[in-house]
Parts: structure tokens; C-alpha cells; sequence
């Protein structure tokens, strides 16, 4: 839902990073306002992930040059854990997993954390069980999952579901949610896409990277960003999407060779 | 059926194991102090170098033959040894020509062409019999390019000032009972040095051959890249067959500069002794890469086929921040041998990083060893280490140990340790067979393959030799 | 107190282990070492039972076995002129074919150990990473009264036992089975016995030293479980205060198909030496489930040999957590005699200040189709070191063994230290053996996935550091719960239970 008069809730100017001292991204720009849905996709190694680390603080990402804002505030100032207790949500597209950590007591000692922020009162054992049992009708999981180690041998799409389990119960204001998609089957896609719908709302706004016109079916992106080589290349509504689908990434190419000296040479 | 048969085919005939017959000028058996006097005098060596090794002399005297290593083996008498063996010629001579022929002809018969007409193009070898080098070849050329490759025992007369400077800096010579006793007696051996920023133009390469029966060959090797120098350098070994066991105890000194590169591959085929372990080499060798500079790398390269035993770690000290260690080793013991080898990777520097790849292979009743040691000391950051030892066991006779060990100060460092232990399955073989692949060719794919990652960082010109040589070992009397 | 380290001359550790050597055996003063066959001198009874058909027994009107309980052999400490109570036994008959021979012949095997090499030194390859300085500042004696009333006082604070859980109480002093009831199918072990508990006399490979301290004081508990009985047992140690050493000999069967649970605690607050040697015979087809808690502080010593034999078709697992000692150092070892039988190990151990945590475990399969699952973990923190020693041996009799150890140790300070050696000797081609190593500090994918939660960094780190050890909590026998090994290890204050 596309309102200009919205907040932007996350602004990012000329964002240049890297990853063992390798250059990736090389200038991204992209505002985010509330209620909106946007969507960014990509050949591979075009630097989506590591926009989504750098946005939620993974140490091993250097900032090079660029601002990013989260609600007028410098988020890149912030460690990983305050900017996720403030509402910024990373779906990793490789979950970890964490043997010998209770499910249940990371997404316990996590929603209290987030609740602390907002200055709610923390959730004793039995108030978190109701909760999460509530949430877990969001992504339709068998509560088994609960008494198991995080992500600990759980399917693709197990842990996927238990990605948007994490973003139910911490109800952020940006999630970003990469490649949330891949490798889901299409029951597993339309229970995470329903999740992710129904989390959405007119305060909060919504970055997928995907690589599918499948997930733009069930969720309606308001703006598809392409990504190649470390920048935003072009921004267009959801009929890009279905572009990119047909033509394929190609033209891409030929794009970016026209962007005459641009920093591509990385190292 | 398979495992019987595998074993067959691992025994094949040395060789190399003939023996020239050549003039050659020995000192008496025994070692005490005017042995080492007389060694230093026969090679006019200067005082510093006697000083040298009448002090490891004086060492090695009161240490102990060490006793951890997983090998049995009888006492060594130490007075029955001869200490100097040369072949009788006067001095080394200016060209190949004056090399007596049958030197010449011995190294044409192990696959070292060293006369001009056919010598490897890109290879520059040096060739040691028993105790003195007699050739290298290329030196004029490598002289443009300002690396000198020469046996030690010219350099000492030649660059006395760099054999000083770092002749035992990487091994002390009391660095263990093996090393005080080369550094009293060593005879001869290569010096390598690459200068400030140059990569040398071509491999270099020493030849190894033990001819006399009663003698010890002490080599040392000393081989030093200045800042941003690189190298690759082969050494090849072999020696005839006697029933009575030889001694060799080498010393192999590296040392690396900022930004330099040595990358030191070895192709052991020393006599290992008969089907029923009589006679062999017993190889008990120290060898030590210094990674001194910022961001330097050595690499040690292995083929072990060879000796009735085998003591040796070549191993890297990694001092310098970013520095890069690596060992690459197959070992394959077949009847009687004995191989215990491994390496050390000593992390100082900070984000020094070392990779460790071990293939044993352990057939008849051979015992194959790797003893390894990573440190992490207490000042290497980010240091990381990846280890992987792995053993293939032919036949049920045979052993196959791992000991790697562990130590680590410093919490921001990472060492993973893979080990596993596999055989030639039948079913494999089947499968390979049921595709029309003959039975030994099929267990020499499998062992080849076994192999390969270590295979793969043998200086191209040497990689085929290397499979050959296994391939020899693998050859027998199937098909 | 006597206090030395491995540094000092040879002649303090040698008095460190006499006066231990003379306390233990319970009729010495200091007249030890006389003969010049380096048989005990001063022990009457162990010096003429040497000789075949010589009289043990010249001293038996002591009578040590007065409270009754055949299965426990009380060590005469009270009395230092008493005899060995081994040969007392009134049920021993004077000769060669003494059925408490065995028993006799390894305490003096054990006794004539601990004279010849009185504290291991760093020479010695199995020490060379462990500094026993903690061991040699204990005093050489076993508890005296005021020790044992400091211990007893301990152990009135001890929580129950779980329901369903037959709890011995090990002091050292008193029998174990005193006014106890044992669960049905558990019975003191019959003396002519224990020799199937016992090391083989012609054993070819040295018993480690660190089993000589308990084997010197002579079996403290001996028990059997029946054929297909069932049971569950708890062997508590609680040294509270007290100083010195208290030795705990065990020896127990399990006949074929017997079921064991078995969870030993040992607990220590003082500068005490709990040492514990456990022989475990585990017979065709039978199952052990044994769990090892032992809590120290930072001047207690704990040191156990523990050895299991396991029958054919037999199933072990074997799980310990060690922490809070000034030194600990355990040594499982586990033979399965006959191949086709299943060993399951799990390990932690954590030291911190200026702690030392050693683990020596050894299994060796001596029949085919064996196979063995081990995990060790270790947590070094402070100035803390751990070491690991791992050996497997896999003979030519072990064909189709399969065979995993994995060690991971976490190194969470720059002054702390981890020493980890496995050890794989195989001789036998149609076997899988693999084994891996990590010594990290904790995993920072794992730590950046709770931060971006919201977790702090604090907090991410500590729910990490329990779910390296859950791994292994998780698989102590369920009575575990009750010596709440988690906060022990982690070093936080107990919750009121
Ligand atoms: N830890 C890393 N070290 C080195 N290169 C990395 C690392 N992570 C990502 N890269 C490189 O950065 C580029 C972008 O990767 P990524 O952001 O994962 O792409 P995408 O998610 O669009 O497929 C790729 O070339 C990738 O190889
Ligand atoms: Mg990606």
C-alpha cells in the first residue's frame, strides 16, 4: 500500500560495503515507508544477502561508505540486537542452527527482549506458551517444534516457518525476509506467504528478495527492485517483476555495460 | 578375493636398487670428535662452520635416541657407520664433461639426464652421490636472474656471510637427537637463495642417491626467499638394495621472507628393505620451513614410498601476521615399513593460517603413522587451521595410527581436525569393474584418487612422475 | 601436609607417596620400602601372603568384617595396628587358593605402583600436559575423624534420593550397605568373584597410575546385578571440608542381560583428593546406563579410572560432567572383550581460574562388529586448562568395527588452554573409524542469529554456552537432575532446591 504522506521508516543512501575486504555493494539507495511491500530480486552473488547482513549488523560486514536510517535514527550505529529489539527483522536465507538451545526458550528470551524495548511487561513461561501457541496457528507448526533445538535438523521449509514463527512473535517494523521463498513447496509457500500477509499492516513495511514471480503472486509487492552487481539498477512497480520474468536477467547485462566507469572491478 | 589380491599388487620389484661401481674415497667407520674435524677439513670448511658442528657433536652427545615415535626399530651403532663417502675425483668439476661417466650414466639410469643433450628444460637439478654433489645443472642461467643453486658445501666456500646468517636458525642443532647428529657431520647437500622480489625462473630439484652399503647420508638443505621471492623446488631419493640397513638423517631448513613463497615437494623412493624387512633405509629426517615475513607462505609437498623407516614432520613456523603453512603428504608402507610422519604447524603470527592434508596407505604389515601438532599460540588472532588425515588400509595386517594433537591459547583462533579410515571396497571395485575397467586398473584409480588432493600440489613436471611411481608400487600380478 | 609440585626433586614426590602408601595400607608407620624386593615392607599380612601358602590370616582375630556385610570391605583406618581387612575376611581361607587372592594381589600391585612412581611426573607421556601440583599439595593421609565429621556433616545436606533410586553413600570409612536395602536383583558380590572384576594379573598393558590410589586402600563395594534383573543405583562421594585423600575401590558385575542405571556423584568443597577406581564388568547381552557427576572446588583433586568391560551384544553409555576442581583428571576406559557390542560416551568438563580438566580415555575393541559413539567437550575459561586424550585401538579381531569420536572444545579466554590429542590405532581394513577435533570459541553465525533477535550479546553467548553442554546433560541418567550439573558447571549459585 503505497501512501506518500506515510513515515519512511528505513532510508538508505549510497550504501557501500564489504565482506572480507571484498567490495559488494557499491551504492544503494533505497527509502521504505510504512505499509509499503517492496521487493528485491537478482541473479545470484548480486549482493541481496549481504544487503539484508549489513541491515541487520553482521559483524563480519564493513560499511564503507553510505547511511542507512531507521526512523530518523543511524541504524548502522546500533548493534544487531538493538536494531532487532527496535523492529528491524533479518528471515535469514540459511537459518542457523544453534544444538542444545531450546526453540522455546530462544523465541521466550527474544519476544522479551523486543517487549523490554517497547516497554512491555516480559512474558513469565505460561503468558509465552499461550502467546506462542496463538502464533504458531500464523505458520501452522506443529508445537513439537518448540521442544526442539533451534532450527536444529529441521527441514528447508521447517525452518523457514520457524523464521516467520521469530517474526510473529518480535512483530517488527521492517522485516526483511530473504529468499524466504526458495525452496519451499508450494504448500509451504502459501502458508508463509499467508503468514506474511497477515503480519503486514499499514505501520509496517516489508523487504523480500526472491528470485520468483511465484511469491509476487501471493504476495503483492508495491515497488520490485532489480539488483545486479552491488546497486539498485532499476526500481518499477509489480509489473517489473513479470518483466523480469519473461525477458529474464539479460538485459541486465547490457545495462550495467552501459553504465560506463562504473566501480565494478572489485579487490 | 579383493583384499588378497589388492595386496599383490602393491609388491613390485625396487627398482632402483643396483649399485655402481665406482672409486670412491671413504674415511674410517666411527664417529668421535676428529671425525667431525676431519669432515669440516675435507671440505675446507671455515672456523665458524667447525665451531658449528664440534658444538652439535658435543650435544648430540648427551641426548637420547627419542623413543615416542610408534617405530621399532634396533639400536643404531653409531661407531659402525661411515661418515664421509666421495667418489674419487679431485674437485668438482667446472662442466658436465669432466664428470666421470659413470656418475653420469648412474643418474641417466634413475631418470635424471643431467648432460646437456638431455636434461629436463625447465628443471635445474642438482645431483648428490653418497656424501659430495657432483652437478647442477643450470647455474649459469639461474645466476642471471640472481639465484644461486649450489651445494652447500660451494656455498660455504662461496657465500660464506649467508650460511652464517641462517644455517641453523629454522633447526637448532640441538633441536632433536637426529638433527645435533647432522648438524656435527652433514656432507652434502643444496643451497637455494631467491633475492629480494624474484620468482624463479624455473624448478629446482636435488637428486638423492645412497650407493656406498656401510655409509650415513647427513644432507642439509638450506633454502632462503627474500622479501616477495617465490620458489618451487623437488627433491627425488633412492638408494640400492643391501640387507643391512643404511642411515640417513637429513636436515631441511626454509626459510621465508616477507611476501615469499617456497613450495618444497619431496618424492621419497629410498630401498625399503625386502618383502621380509630385511636391510632398508632408516630415514630420520628434520625438516622446517621459518614463514618469518608478513604474509609468507611454504608449502611442503610429500610422496613417501620408500625407507624402512620413516621419522620426519617437515613442518612451518608460522611467525608472520597473515603467513600461510601447508603439508601435503601420501604415505604409502607396504611388507615391513614403518612410517611415522606428520607435521607441525606452529601458529604465532596473527591470522596465520595452515592447511594439513594426510593420505596413508598401509599395506602387508606395515605401520603407517601421522603424527601431527597444530599451536595456536597466544598471539595469533584469527588463526585457522584445517586438518584432514585420512588412511586406507589394504589387507588385515596392516596399521594405521593417528595422533594429531591439539594446542590452542588463543580463543579467537579456529582448528578443525577430519580424520577417517576407509578401504577399497568390493563394492566399488565392482562397480568400476561391471563398467569394463580391469581389476588393476580399478584399484589404481581408487588409490590415485585417494590421493589426488595431495597429487594435485606436485609441481606439474613431478605430478606425473609421482602417479608413476605409485602406479609402480601398484603394479603387480593381476592382468 | 606435604606440598609439592612436579618440578621439585624427586625425593618430595617420592615422601608424598610413601606417607599415602603407608596411610593407605592402614598398619604403617613409615617403615615402608625395607624389602629389598620392593614388596611392601611393615604390612604383616601383605608382605607373608607374597609366598604361596604362607599364613594371611595371623591376624585375624581383628575380625574386620563385624557389622556383617560381606560385599563391603571397610578400610582399617581407625585402627593403624588393625590388618588389612582383605585378608581378615573370616570367609578368606589360608591359602593359594584364596578366593580373595585377586582382590590382594592388585591392592599390593597397586600398593607397590604408587612406591615406585609416587606422583606421575610431566616426563611421563600421559602427564605431560597435566600439571599435578593440586595433587601433590594434598595431604598423603586418608580422612581422619575430624575429616570424616566434616564429610558426614556435608552429607546430611545432600538432597534425597530420587524415587525409584537406591542411593550408597561411599565415605570411605563405613560400610556403604548399612542399614540399606538394595533394590531387588543387586547383592554383594561374592568374593570369589571379584576376580571377574578385577585387571587380569597378567595384564599386558600397565593399569594407569591414577587407579593405584584407590586400588592401594583394598575394595571399599562390591556388588553384582543378577541376570535380567533391573535396577537403578546411586553411588554418592560427599568429602564436604575434610582434607586428605578418600579412596573408593568399586567393583561391580552386571550378569548377562542385566539392567543398570548407574549415576555416580562425587562432591568435594575442601582440599581433598577423591580417588576412585571402578571396575565394571558388563556381561552378554546386558545394559548400562551410567552417568558420572563430580563437583569439586578449587583445592579438590578428583581422579578416577574407570574401567568397563563389556560382553558380547552389551550396550554402554557412559556419560560424565566434571567441573570446579583444582585438578580432575578421569580416565575411562573401556574394552568390549568380544566384539558386538555397542559404546556410547559422552563427555564435559569445563575448568576456569587456574583449574586443570583432564580426560584419558581409551577404548579398544577386541572382537568384530563393535561399535563406539563418543563426544567429548570441553570448556576452558580463565586461566583454566583442559586436556583430552582420546585413544581407539581397532586390533586385526575388530573387523567391521564403527568407530566416531569427535572432541570439541571451547576456548572462551586468551589465558586459557586446550591440549586435545586423539589417538586411532587400527589394524584391521574392513573397519569405519573417523574422528574430528575443533577447538573454537563460540560459533559467531550461532551468536549474530540471537542478536538479530534481540538477544544481547551477554545472553546469546550464555544460552550458547548451556547448549554445548545440554548435549551432554541431556544424557546423564534421569537422578542427574537432582545435582543440578548445569549450575555447578556454569559456576552460578544453585537455586535453593
Ligand atoms: N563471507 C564472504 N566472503 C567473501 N565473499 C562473500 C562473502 N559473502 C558473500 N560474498 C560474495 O559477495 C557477493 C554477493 O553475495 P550475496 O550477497 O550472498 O548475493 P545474493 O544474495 O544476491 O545471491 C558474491 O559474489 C559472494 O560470493
Ligand atoms: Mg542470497
Amino acid at each position: 500500500m503505497i501512501r506518500p504522506d506515510a513515515p519512511v521508516l528505513l532510508e538508505i543512501r549510497d550504501l557501500h560495503a564489504s565482506v572480507a575486504e571484498q567490495p559488494i555493494l557499491h551504492g544503494v539507495n533505497l527509502t521504505i515507508r510504512a505499509g509499503e511491500i517492496h521487493a528485491v530480486m537478482g541473479r545470484n552473488g548480486s549482493g541481496k544477502s549481504t544487503l539484508s547482513k549489513v541491515l541487520a549488523g553482521h559483524p563480519a560486514y564493513t560499511v564503507s561508505a553510505g547511511s542507512v536510517l531507521y526512523r530518523g535514527e543511524d541504524l548502522l550505529a546500533l548493534d544487531p540486537e538493538q536494531r532487532a529489539r527496535r523492529g528491524v527483522f533479518l528471515g535469514f536465507q540459511y537459518p542457523v542452527e544453534i544444538p542444545g538451545v531450546s526453540n522455546l526458550e530462544f523465541l521466550r528470551v527474544a519476544t522479551n527482549a523486543r517487549r523490554q524495548e517497547r516497554g512491555e511487561e516480559e512474558l513469565d513461561t505460561f503468558a509465552f506458551e499461550d502467546l506462542v501457541r496463538e502464533r504458531l496457528e500464523v505458520v501452522k507448526m506443529d508445537p513439537a517444534f518448540l521442544e526442539r533445538s533451534v532450527n536444529e535438523g529441521f527441514s528447508g521449509g521447517e525452518k523457514k516457518r520457524n523464521e516467520i514463527l521469530q517474526m510473529a512473535l518480535l512483530e517488527p517494523l521492517v522485516a526483511i525476509l530473504d529468499e524466504t521463498d526458495s525452496g519451499l513447496d508450494i504448500d509451504a509457500l502459501r502458508i508463509v506467504a499467508g503468514g506474511v500477509n497477515q503480519l503486514a499492516s499499514p505501520e509496517n513495511a516489508t523487504l523480500l528478495i526472491t528470485h520468483y514471480q511465484r511469491l509476487l503472486d501471493v504476495i503483492t509487492p508495491d515497488y520490485v527492485h532489480v539488483m545486479a552487481a552491488g546497486r539498485i539498477l532499476r526500481t518499477g512497480g509489480k509489473e517489473l517483476a513479470l518483466e523480469l520474468e519473461d525477458r529474464g536477467y539479460d538485459w541486465v547485462d547490457a545495462e550495467l555495460a552501459a553504465l560506463a566507469p562504473a566501480p565494478l572491478e572489485v579487490g | 578375493m579383493s583384499t588378497a589380491a589388492v595386496g599383490d599388487l602393491v609388491s613390485q620389484p625396487y627398482r632402483y636398487g643396483f649399485v655402481t661401481d665406482i672409486e670412491t674415497e671413504k674415511i674410517p667407520k666411527g664417529l668421535d670428535e676428529d671425525v667431525v674435524r676431519l669432515i669440516s677439513a675435507k671440505k675446507e670448511e671455515p672456523a665458524f662452520l667447525l665451531d658449528f658442528r664440534l658444538r652439535a657433536y658435543r650435544q648430540w652427545l648427551q641426548m637420547q635416541t627419542p623413543d615416542w615415535a610408534a617405530l621399532g626399530f634396533p639400536a643404531i651403532d653409531y661407531q659402525d657407520i661411515i661418515y664421509y663417502a666421495a667418489p674419487r675425483q679431485q674437485s668438482k668439476k667446472a662442466s658436465l664433461d669432466e664428470v666421470d661417466p659413470k656418475l653420469l650414466e648412474t643418474f641417466d639410469k634413475l631418470g635424471i639426464p643431467l648432460s646437456e643433450q638431455k636434461r629436463l628444460s625447465n628443471v635445474a637439478v642438482d645431483a648428490v652421490f653418497d656424501s659430495v654433489s657432483i652437478a647442477t645443472t643450470y647455474r649459469e642461467k639461474l645466476a642471471e636472474h640472481g639465484v644461486i643453486f649450489c651445494s652447500i658445501s660451494e656455498a660455504v666456500k662461496e657465500y660464506p656471510e649467508l650460511i652464517e646468517r641462517y644455517l641453523g636458525t629454522v633447526v637448532p642443532s640441538n633441536d632433536n637427537y637426529f638433527a645435533a647428529l647432522n648438524s656435527a657431520v652433514f656432507s652434502d647437500g643444496s643451497f637455494v637463495f631467491i633475492p629480494n622480489g624474484v620468482e624463479c625462473p624455473m624448478e629446482l630439484s636435488t637428486y638423492f642417491r645412497i650407493n656406498s652399503g656401510d655409509t650415513g647420508q647427513f644432507e642439509r638443505t638450506l633454502i632462503v626467499a627474500e622479501e616477495g621471492a617465490s620458489v618451487s623446488y623437488l627433491e627425488g631419493c633412492t638408494a640400492p638394495m643391501f640387507d643391512t640397513n643404511q642411515l640417513h638423517a637429513a636436515v631441511v631448513e626454509l626459510v621465508a621472507l616477507d611476501d615469499a613463497s617456497i613450495k618444497y615437494s619431496t618424492v621419497q623412493n629410498w630401498y625399503a628393505g625386502d618383502e621380509n624387512g630385511v636391510g632398508g633405509i632408516f630415514n630420520f629426517v628434520t625438516k622446517r620451513g621459518h614463514c618469518r615475513g608478513d604474509r609468507s607462505r611454504i608449502s611442503w609437498t610429500q610422496v613417501e614410498t620408500g625407507s624402512a623407516i620413516t621419522w620426519k614432520y617437515p613442518s612451518c613456523v608460522l611467525q608472520g601476521a597473515d603467513s600461510v603453512g601447508e603439508f601435503y603428504s601420501v604415505a604409502l608402507t607396504n611388507h615391513h615399513q614403518q612410517a611415522d610422519t606428520g607435521t607441525k604447524m606452529i601458529h604465532v603470527g596473527p591470522r596465520s593460517r595452515s592447511t594439513i592434508v594426510s593420505k596413508g596407505i598401509s599395506a602387508g604389515q606395515s605401520s603407517n603413522s601421522y603424527r601431527g601438532l597444530v599451536q595456536i599460540g597466544p598471539k595469533a588472532v584469527g588463526a585457522r587451521n584445517f586438518s584432514q588425515c585420512d588412511s586406507m588400509l589394504i589387507g588385515d595386517r596392516a596399521a594405521a595410527n593417528t595422533y594429531p594433537y591439539i594446542r590452542s591459547q588463543q580463543p579467537d583462533a579456529a582448528v578443525e581436525h577430519e580424520a577417517s579410515t576407509c578401504r577399497i571396497s568390493e563394492d566399488q571395485l565392482f562397480y568400476l569393474q561391471s563398467r569394463g575397467i580391469g581389476f588393476e586398473e580399478a584399484v589404481s584409480m581408487m588409490v590415485s584418487g585417494f590421493c589426488r588432493d595431495v597429487f594435485n600440489q606436485l609441481p606439474m613436471e613431478f605430478a606425473a612422475e609421482a602417479d608413476k611411481l605409485l602406479a609402480l608400487k601398484l603394479e603387480g600380478s593381476v592382468g | 601436609m606435604v606440598a609439592v609440585s612436579w618440578t621439585e626433586p624427586v625425593t618430595a614426590l617420592a615422601a608424598w607417596g610413601a606417607a599415602l602408601v603407608a596411610d593407605l595400607d592402614g598398619a604403617m608407620d613409615g617403615a615402608i620400602g625395607g624389602d629389598s624386593d620392593g614388596a611392601i615392607g611393615g604390612a604383616p599380612e601383605l608382605a607373608s601372603a607374597a609366598g604361596p601358602g604362607a599364613d594371611a590370616n595371623g591376624a585375624d582375630a581383628n575380625g574386620a568384617d563385624a557389622n556383617g556385610a560381606a560385599g563391603s570391605r571397610l578400610p582399617a583406618d581407625s585402627d593403624p595396628a588393625a590388618p588389612s581387612p582383605l585378608s581378615a575376611s573370616p570367609l578368606a581361607p589360608s591359602s593359594a587358593g584364596d578366593p580373595a587372592a585377586p582382590a590382594l594381589e592388585s591392592r599390593r600391585q597397586a600398593q607397590r605402583r604408587l612406591q615406585r612412581e609416587p606422583l606421575p611426573s610431566r616426563r611421563q607421556e600421559p602427564w605431560r600436559f597435566t600439571d599435578t601440583a593440586a595433587l601433590a599439595a594434598i595431604r598423603p593421609a586418608r580422612f581422619s575423624g575430624e575429616d570424616r565429621r566434616l564429610a558426614a556433616l556435608a552429607a546430611e545436606a545432600l538432597p534425597p534420593p530420587q524415587a525409584g533410586w537406591c542411593r550408597l553413600l561411599l565415605d570411605g570409612a563405613s560400610d556403604p550397605l548399612a542399614g540399606v536395602s538394595l533394590p531387588e536383583g543387586v547383592e554383594p558380590l561374592p568374593d570369589d568373584q571379584w576376580a571377574a572384576c578385577l585387571p587380569a594379573a597378567d595384564a599386558s598393558e600397565e593399569e594407569p597410575w591414577i587407579g593405584a590410589i584407590a586400588a592401594a586402600a583394598g575394595p571399599l563395594l562390591a556388588l553384582r546385578v543378577r541376570a535380567e534383573a533391573m535396577a537403578r543405583l546411586e553411588l554418592v562421594s560427599e568429602a564436604g571440608a575434610a582434607t586428605g585423600v578418600l579412596p573408593l575401590q568399586l567393583l561391580l558385575l552386571l550378569e548377562p542381560g542385566a539392567r543398570l542405571e548407574l549415576l555416580q556423584v562425587h562432591r568435594a568443597a575442601g582440599a581433598s583428593l577423591t580417588a576412585v577406581q571402578a571396575r565394571i564388568a558388563v556381561g552378554a547381552g546386558a545394559q548400562l546406563q551410567h552417568g558420572l557427576i563430580a563437583q569439586g572446588n578449587d583445592d579438590g583433586v578428583f581422579a578416577a579410572d574407570l574401567a568397563l568391560r563389556q560382553g558380547f551384544g552389551s550396550q554402554v553409555a557412559f556419560s560424565s560432567v566434571v567441573s570446579g576442581w583444582g585438578l580432575s583428571r578421569l580416565e575411562p576406559r573401556l574394552v568390549q572383550e568380544a566384539g558386538g557390542a555397542r559404546s556410547r560416551l559422552r563427555s564435559l568438563q569445563r575448568c576456569d581460574r587456574r583449574q586443570v580438566a583432564d580426560q584419558h580415555s581409551a577404548v579398544r575393541f577386541e572382537g568384530p562388529e563393535g561399535q563406539l559413539d563418543q563426544l567429548h567437550k570441553a570448556i576452558a575459561a580463565g586461566s583454566g586448562r583442559s586436556v583430552f586424550n582420546g585413544a581407539v585401538a581397532v586390533p586385526r579381531a575388530a573387523q567391521r568395527t564403527d568407530a566416531a569420536q569427535l572432541s570439541r572444545s571451547l576456548l572462551l579466554s586468551d589465558r586459557a588452554r586446550i591440549d586435545t590429542k586423539p589417538q586411532l590405532e587400527i589394524v584391521a581394513d574392513d573397519v569405519k573409524c573417523a574422528h574430528g577435533a575443533t577447538v573454537t570459541r563460540l560459533q559467531q553465525e550461532e551468536l549474530f542469529y540471537l542478536r538479530s533477535r534481540g538477544i544481547s550479546a551477554a545472553t546469546a553467548g550464555e544460552l550458547l554456552l548451556r547448549g554445548f553442554c545440554a548435549e551432554v546433560l541431556q544424557e546423564l541418567p534421569e537422578a542427574a537432575a537432582l545435582w543440578q550439573p548445569l549450575h555447578h558447571l556454569l559456576g552460578e549459585e544453585a537455586p535453593a532446591p
